[in-house]
């Protein structure tokens, strides 16, 4: 379901816990995009950090589950910052207490899997982390200005 | 996403890419390139129609690649755009598989 608004209303969209869900998404960021001319750059990482964030939630926040409930808004606070704002119900876990992946440096020995939350730092420009009433809420912000990253939980 | 495979001298298979590498499109290439990855020795993925790459199409790359690997053979990367190749440089899947973007350079490489 998309949620039509001006730009000082977040835009909102909800999807089932499946992963074929994650295409429509995909879509309507694009459509997002266009209509706020979001530099291709940034568009790449919202994609990239959506599609990460949803599947780990749909594969492991939800364990599988296909019938739960996933929201995803959008909100431009400022004229170069664009945020994702990401809601589960999904049992309380924070991904940025993942420690990161360390190289084991030997040829053809790289973790095939897990590779989630690395993209997410580095694509992310600021990614906050809150436990809710209900799950758990992910914030990821993206700045056509700015090269900082904020990692906060 | 599309796959389409070509074979050049000296034993090298060229494996086109061309399209999205999100989880569908990983879907789409996943078996082929597991095929590629089991029964190639020198293997140029050419990535210069992939406008996009997650974990999931990471994944579709490193298995066939560590297959190839395992059993001694060679496989790089030709051709990614800005943002595919900060994917695979955040992901460190460069360290595996060469990046390259110059063709003679990754011909010479599988040699």
């Amino acid at each position: 379901m998309i949620e039509k608004g001006t730009e000082q209303i977040p835009e909102c969209m909800t999807i089932q816990s499946r992963l074929s869900d994650i295409a429509p998404v995909s879509v309507w960021l694009d459509a997002l995009a266009l209509r706020h001319v979001i530099p291709k750059n940034i568009q790449f990482a919202m994609n990239l950090c959506l599609e990460e964030a949803l599947s780990n939630i749909i594969r492991h926040g939800y364990d599988g589950a296909d019938d739960r409930s996933i929201w995803v808004r959008f909100s431009r606070p400022d004229p170069s910052k664009f945020i994702l704002t990401i809601d589960d119900e999904a049992p309380r876990f924070n991904p940025l207490e993942l420690p990161e992946i360390e190289p084991n440096g030997r040829v053809g020995e790289i973790q095939v899997g897990g590779q989630g939350v690395r993209l997410i730092r580095a694509f992310a420009d600021a990614v906050e982390y809150e436990p809710t009433a209900s799950g758990n809420r992910l914030r990821m912000s993206f700045s056509s200005t700015s090269a900082d990253r904020t990692i906060r939980n | 996403m599309s796959i389409a495979t070509e074979e050049l001298t000296g034993g090298i298979t060229r494996v086109i890419l061309d399209g999205k590498l999100d989880i569908e499109g990983a879907a789409a290439v996943d078996m082929q390139m597991n095929l590629i990855g089991g029964s190639r020795q020198a293997v140029l993925v050419d990535l210069q129609k992939v406008s996009y790459l997650g974990s999931m199409g990471l994944r579709a790359l490193l298995a066939p690649a560590q297959a190839i690997l395992r059993r001694g053979g060679k496989i790089v990367l030709f051709g990614p755009n800005e943002m595919v190749e900060k994917v695979l440089t955040s992901s460190r899947v460069h360290t595996v598989i060469p990046v390259h973007h110059e063709l003679e350079a990754a011909l010479a490489a599988l040699q």
